[in-house]
C-alpha cells in the first residue's frame, strides 16, 4: 500500500519510519560517477603491477580463496570494466555490485592490500550498490527515454543512504576519537615529529626561514594536535544537524584537500569529498530560482543550468529586470545578493568558495 | 518536496533493520578492536604514529655465515620479494606509517614468506632481522626476528 505522507525530507528519520522513506537519488548519481572514476584509478596500479602472489602476501583468513595470477588479473579487469559501466550508468546496479565485489575481494585477498582509504572505498561502493544510483544521469535512464519507455523516477528507498551516512560518520568519529584518547596525538607529538622529519621538504620551498621555524616548533603542535582531533569529531557530528551541516561539509572539503597534499592516501580524498553528497537532502527540484533579464540574472541562470548537478533548482524566468530571487522548499524567499549567494552555495562546483560567504552572512542555517 | 513513504512488508523491514544493525555493530566492533590490533584493520585510525624503524636483515647459512641481504643472493632482491612499500629499504631509518606494531608484525611474516619462497637459494638456513624502532620519538627499542627454518638442501 502506498501512503503519501506530507513529511519534509529534512525531518530527522525515526527508526520505525526510516525503512519506509523514499527520496531522490539524483545527488547520489553524481557520487556514483565520481566514485566510478576513482575506482578505475584505484585499480590501475594493481592492473599494471605484479600479481599479489609474486611477492609477500598474507591472507586475512586461511579459507579465503586465493586465485592464480591469471584469474586474479581477469577479475581486476572485470572490476575496472564494471567501474567504467558504473560511471556511465549502463546496467548500473549490476555494474556497481560487480565493482564492489572486485574491490572488496582485492582488499581482502591479502593483509598487505589493506588501507583505511581502500576500506572506505568499499563502504562507499556498498552504499551505492544498495541505493541503485542508476536512475539519474545514466545511460540506463537515457536508453529508457530513447525507447520511449516510461521514465523510472529518480527516487529510491532511503535506508541505505542513512546507513551510509552512519558509516561515513563513524569513520570520522573513529579517527577523531583515536586521536583524542592518544596522548601523543592530542599533545601534538605525532604531528610535530612528522613535520620535523619532513623539514627537508619545507626547506627548498619559498617559505621564509622564520615560517619554517614556526612550523617545526614544538609549541605550535600543542594547539594543532587537539585542533586536528576536534576537526574530525566536528565533521563526524556536525554532518548530522542542519545547523552545522554546511560548515561541516566545508571543513571536510578543506580537511581532505589538506590530507591529499600532505599524505599519500591514493584516491581517498576524491572518494571522501564525493561521498559528502550523501548529506545532500534527498529531494530534487524543490527550490525555485527566479531570474530576470538583468546581467546578474542571466549569469545566475547560466550557472544554475551548468552547475546544478544535484538537481536542486527549478529555473523560472520572470522576463522583467527583477533581481534574482530564490524560493526555498519551505516557501521562504531570498532576494538580491542573498539569493545569489544561496543559489551558488548549492552548486557543487561553487560550494567551496561560496559557502563561507553564506556562513559568514549567517542568513541561512538550514540543511543544504 | 514531500517524501513518499511506501510501507515495506514486515519481513523485509526486519531484514533491512537487522542488516543495518549488523553492519554498524561490525563497524563499531572493528573500531574498538583497533585499540588492541596493531594493524588496526578496518578501525579507521590512520596516521596514528610518527614512529620510525630500520632493520638489519641477514641470511644465516647452513655453514653459520651471516650474510646481509644486500649482498648477492641468487638473483633475489629484498625489495622485489616483499613488494609492499612499508617493508622496502629496511636498512635506512623510515617512517613506520602503519605504526610500529603493524610494521614489525608484517616484517616477521615477510621473513617467513621470503624464507619459503626463494627456491633458488640453497645455502640459507633462516633469515634474521634486528629491528630498531622509535615509537613517537621514544626509543630505541631493539627486536630480533627470525624466519622459519628452511629445509636442508
Amino acid at each position: 500500500m502506498n501512503v503519501a505522507i506530507a513529511e519534509t525530507a529534512t525531518d530527522a528519520p525515526r527508526w520505525e519510519t526510516l525503512f519506509d522513506r523514499t527520496g531522490s537519488v539524483r545527488a547520489i548519481a553524481v557520487m556514483r560517477i565520481a566514485v566510478g572514476l576513482a575506482t578505475v584509478v584505484h585499480l590501475r596500479p594493481f592492473l599494471l603491477g605484479e600479481a599479489y602472489e609474486e611477492h609477500f602476501w598474507e591472507p586475512f583468513v586461511s579459507w579465503f580463496p586465493h586465485p592464480p595470477a591469471a584469474a586474479w588479473f581477469a577479475m581486476l579487469w572485470v572490476g575496472a570494466g564494471a567501474a567504467v559501466l558504473m560511471t556511465i550508468g549502463l546496467w548500473t546496479r549490476t555494474a556497481t555490485v560487480l565493482t564492489l565485489l572486485v574491490v572488496a575481494a582485492n582488499l581482502l585477498i591479502s593483509q598487505t592490500h589493506f588501507g583505511h582509504n581502500r576500506a572506505f572505498l568499499v563502504i562507499v561502493l556498498g552504499g551505492l550498490a544498495l541505493l541503485g544510483a542508476g536512475r539519474a544521469l545514466s545511460v540506463d535512464a537515457w536508453l529508457r527515454r530513447r525507447r520511449r519507455l516510461p521514465p523510472v523516477p529518480d527516487e529510491a528507498r532511503l535506508w541505505p543512504l542513512f546507513l551510509l551516512r552512519a558509516q561515513v560518520s563513524l569513520v570520522y568519529l573513529a579517527s577523531g576519537i583515536s586521536k583524542l584518547v592518544d596522548p601523543d596525538w592530542f599533545g601534538g607529538l605525532v604531528l610535530w615529529d612528522r613535520v620535523v622529519r619532513y623539514r627537508h621538504v619545507l626547506d627548498p620551498t619559498p617559505l621564509p626561514g622564520w615560517a619554517i621555524d614556526v612550523l617545526t616548533s614544538r609549541w605550535l603542535y600543542y594547539a594543532v594536535g587537539p585542533a586536528a582531533a576536534a576537526t574530525e569529531l566536528f565533521i563526524g557530528v556536525g554532518l548530522w544537524f542542519g545547523r552545522t551541516r554546511l560548515a561541516a561539509i566545508w571543513v571536510a572539503i578543506v580537511f581532505h584537500v589538506a590530507i591529499d597534499i600532505s599524505a599519500r592516501v591514493e584516491v581517498f580524498s576524491y572518494v571522501a569529498i564525493a561521498a559528502l553528497t550523501i548529506w545532500v537532502t534527498p529531494s530534487a527540484r524543490d527550490r525555485v530560482v527566479l531570474v530576470g533579464t538583468t546581467r546578474s540574472g542571466q549569469l545566475v541562470s547560466a550557472m544554475v543550468m551548468v552547475g546544478d548537478w544535484f538537481g536542486r533548482f527549478r529555473l523560472q524566468r520572470t522576463g522583467t529586470p527583477t533581481p534574482v530571487a530564490v524560493v526555498d522548499r519551505d516557501g521562504s524567499r531570498l532576494d538580491g545578493p542573498a539569493a545569489v549567494r544561496f543559489a551558488l552555495s548549492r552548486l557543487p562546483a561553487a560550494f567551496a568558495f561560496t559557502a563561507p560567504l553564506l556562513l559568514l552572512a549567517g542568513r541561512r542555517r538550514r540543511a543544504p | 518536496m514531500a517524501t513518499v513513504r511506501t510501507r515495506l512488508p514486515r519481513w523485509r523491514r526486519r531484514m533491512a533493520q537487522g542488516f543495518v544493525v549488523s553492519v554498524l555493530a561490525v563497524q563499531v566492533g572493528f573500531a574498538v578492536n583497533g585499540y588492541r590490533d596493531p594493524h588496526k584493520f578496518f578501525a579507521f585510525q590512520p596516521f596514528n604514529e610518527s614512529s620510525t624503524w630500520r632493520a638489519d636483515i641477514i641470511r644465516v647459512t647452513w655453514d653459520g655465515d651471516r650474510v646481509p641481504i644486500a649482498e648477492p643472493w641468487n638473483g633475489y632482491e629484498w625489495n622485489d620479494l616483499v613488494g609492499m612499500a612499508a617493508l622496502r629499504g629496511p636498512s635506512r631509518l623510515r617512517h613506520a606509517y602503519m605504526g610500529v606494531g603493524a610494521t614489525v608484525d608484517f616484517l616477521d611474516d615477510a621473513l617467513d614468506w621470503v624464507a619459503t619462497n626463494t627456491p633458488a637459494d640453497g645455502e640459507t638456513r633462516y633469515l634474521e632481522a634486528t629491528v630498531t624502532t622509535y615509537e613517537n620519538t621514544r626509543g630505541p627499542t631493539i627486536t630480533v626476528l627470525r624466519s622459519v627454518e628452511r629445509p636442508r638442501p
